[in-house]
């Protein structure tokens, strides 16, 4: 008994730091994913699936054939077509503070970008770096392609 | 059968070689297209590279990433298909947030908002496995801000229990709270004002 109430309680302690650690970390999930896609990070590399969470620094890339659609806790909508590439380097949503950003490169392939709530609060906030140019947002939709050198 | 197999493959490269040649400018190049949004609105984007800096503002307006800033092009809609047709393919759905709302002082949704309830798990359900959501709480002005940024977390507390059936991964519900500080009707300090108290709830 007493062993089951200490089992428990282990359990419910694990289940609330995992709670904690998702919450605050955690700025969007895959929905959408097809073919050969991945999430790479300083933890390694792991296949992105329907409803993977991202963490700031993730690089997501696409195979050949792969295609990969993210939304952002702010509602920016991500989506990458195949051979892509996309890193997200800078990620603040907190509104009640004031805190708004979102930096992703596009190193090569093909892109969506449709607003969410921090280019709407905050457009300058918003910039998407290639290697040639940076694209700023002022609340929209973009598509940028990006030949591999 | 070998020979033939062979001829067939060489054909095909070549054809392909031959596409990419008609299609050289698109085959080499790296540009940003602005589009309009599905609601038609459309906003503007600027690029700028060591040339200086572009703004788009038209519909299938864009500008090359590596060349002379400001001389910008329209994009075709079956360039646009033939490029970007599968990154357009994978956007997720767009999200979707509902305003609740509640009688004065607690925790209690209005009868109209509790009819609502059913809607968002509807929503929420239709959208498994990648559904996330969060839930904002909001209150009026009445009474201590100190006190309303608690109320307000109570709220969205209370209305997030309500998917707790719908929503069993917790580590995809974000709970926030911004007490009186983000008015949905703007009032003075002191106002009873019903649109205020409220959680916003946004499934994705």
């Amino acid at each position: 008994m007493i062993k089951k109430q200490i089992l428990t309680v282990a359990l419910m302690a694990s289940l609330l730091s995992a709670h904690a650690w998702a919450d605050e970390s955690a700025i969007g999930y895959v929905k959408v994913k097809s073919g050969e896609a991945s999430i790479s990070s300083s933890n390694g590399i792991i296949a992105a699936e329907v409803g993977t969470p991202l963490h700031l620094g993730n690089v997501l890339k696409t195979g050949e054939n792969g295609s990969l659609g993210v939304t952002f806790k702010d509602n920016t909508m991500v989506s990458l077509g195949p051979d892509t590439e996309v890193t997200i380097d800078e990620y603040l949503f907190a509104p009640a503070n004031g805190e708004l950003k979102l930096v992703a490169s596009l190193a090569k392939g093909t892109l969506q970008y449709i607003s969410g709530v921090i280019a709407k609060l905050r457009p300058e906030a918003v910039s998407v770096k290639t290697p040639t140019g940076i694209i700023g947002v002022r609340g929209t939709r973009f598509l940028a392609k990006v030949e591999a050198e | 059968m070998g020979v033939h197999k062979h001829r067939t493959a060489t054909l095909s490269r070549l054809h392909l070689g031959i596409s990419c040649l008609l299609l050289l400018s698109a085959c080499s190049q790296s540009y940003v297209v602005l589009l309009a949004e599905d609601d038609g609105s459309l906003g503007k984007v600027q690029v700028t590279n060591q040339q200086g800096a572009t703004i788009l503002e038209d519909n299938q307006e864009a500008v090359d990433l590596g060349t002379e800033a400001g001389k910008t092009f329209t994009v075709s809609a079956e360039q646009i298909k033939e490029d970007f047709g599968a990154a357009l393919a994978a956007s997720p759905q767009k999200p979707l947030s509902y305003y609740l709302y509640f009688e004065g002082g607690g925790t209690t949704l209005t009868a109209e908002s509790r009819a609502d309830v059913p809607k968002i798990i509807d929503e929420i359900t239709k959208r498994r496995p990648a559904v996330d959501i969060s839930v904002i709480g909001h209150t009026d002005t009445v009474g201590d801000d100190q006190l309303n940024a608690k109320l307000s977390l109570e709220r969205a507390k209370s209305v997030a229990e309500l998917f707790q059936d719908a929503m069993p991964d917790a580590s995809k519900v974000t709970i926030d709270s911004h007490g009186e500080r983000n008015l949905l009707v703007p009032t003075p300090d002191n106002t009873a004002e019903a649109k205020n108290r409220r959680v916003e709830v946004t499934v994705r």
